[in-house]
């Protein structure tokens, strides 16, 4: 099955979840806004199953563009958000080309050494930082 | 309490800079109100970002720790928990703090003794060290995190956390405290 056959998942924010666009079909993925649910594993856990089942399909040669931009993550939405890189990266270990842009705060540096960490650890990720103001 | 007692009440807050304070039963729903006052609050004061960002998050870590953990809960209509404790942000001369209390299970008094008594050891290289492994680590079966909220806390604060522990009841259980300054 090919990932273009993957079901696009669209949440819109809440006060605590942020929107989540994951275009799997134009291979552009989104996360944005504010990251801290009651259960971080139950709203998680479906983005990590559409997510592992659209880079299972990729067939090589889409370029993936994914856009992350959290203004705030409590420790159990950074553990799952680890998870979905982790997947990422393995995708990119097998070739696939994959972008990670993180956008955060130019002021907010437990996100950009976030950034930083992630980029260490999943060198396979083309990782952009982008700090705003 | 008499009117009398609650403006002393309020005056004592006020005296120990108290910004914000809460006791009583808390949700998601209560946590994510709470938390866009606080940052407007701190906004409006011109606390600076880094520092907004660690109380903040220390006040999230904490009060969503009440919801997972207190061992005084009411029963949720909805699927969300709704538990008891209270917490607390003020100023301390150059510094804020924040406090948070929420009664504990005598068999989980120990665990979170050792815990907490092993994390105000660490140094804060220590804590950033033991924050990556957690964020790698397996979660272990049935837990909320916990883990990697007080290390979270711990890496935010600018001193090692104060927790202590007092009885509150015949059947062991005790009131849990927390301090952090930022």
């Amino acid at each position: 099955m090919s990932s273009a056959n993957t079901e696009n998942i669209h949440l819109p924010a809440s006060a605590s979840t942020p929107l989540v666009d994951f275009r799997f079909d134009a291979h552009q993925l989104r996360l944005e806004g504010e990251s801290y649910p009651e259960n971080a594993a139950a709203f998680y856990g479906p983005l990590a199953e559409g997510l592992k089942a659209y880079v299972a399909g990729l067939q090589g040669g889409e370029q993936v563009e994914v856009h992350v931009a959290l203004s705030y993550f409590n420790s159990s939405s950074t553990k799952m958000l680890f998870g979905l890189f982790d997947t990422l990266n393995q995708a990119a270990e097998q070739g696939h080309r994959i972008a990670l842009h993180w956008y955060h705060d130019k002021e907010d540096d437990i996100a950009e050494e976030f950034g930083e960490e992630l980029h260490v650890d999943f060198p396979a990720l083309a990782f952009h930082a982008h700090p705003a103001d | 309490m008499t009117e009398q007692k609650y403006y002393e009440f309020l005056d004592y807050a006020q005296q120990r800079e108290v910004l914000f304070y809460y006791v009583g039963y808390f949700s998601q729903n209560i946590i994510s109100t709470m938390a866009e006052t606080v940052r407007l609050h701190l906004e409006t004061n011109g606390v600076p970002a880094s520092t907004r960002r660690r109380l903040f998050s220390s006040f999230v870590e904490m009060a969503q720790n009440i919801v997972h953990y207190s061992a005084a809960s009411l029963p949720s209509p909805q699927d969300g928990e709704i538990r008891y404790g209270s917490v607390c942000i003020g100023r301390e001369g150059d510094n804020y703090f924040l406090l948070c209390a929420n009664p504990v299970e005598a068999a989980e008094l120990e665990r979170l003794r050792s815990r907490l008594d092993s994390l105000s050891q660490m140094s804060l290289e220590d804590i950033k060290q033991a924050y990556k492994v957690s964020l790698r680590a397996q979660t272990p079966e049935g837990s909320k995190g916990a883990d990697l909220g007080f290390l979270t806390v711990a890496r935010d604060a600018s001193a090692p956390l104060q927790s202590s522990f007092r009885n509150s009841g015949p059947d062991g259980q005790a009131m849990f405290y927390l301090k952090a300054i930022i």
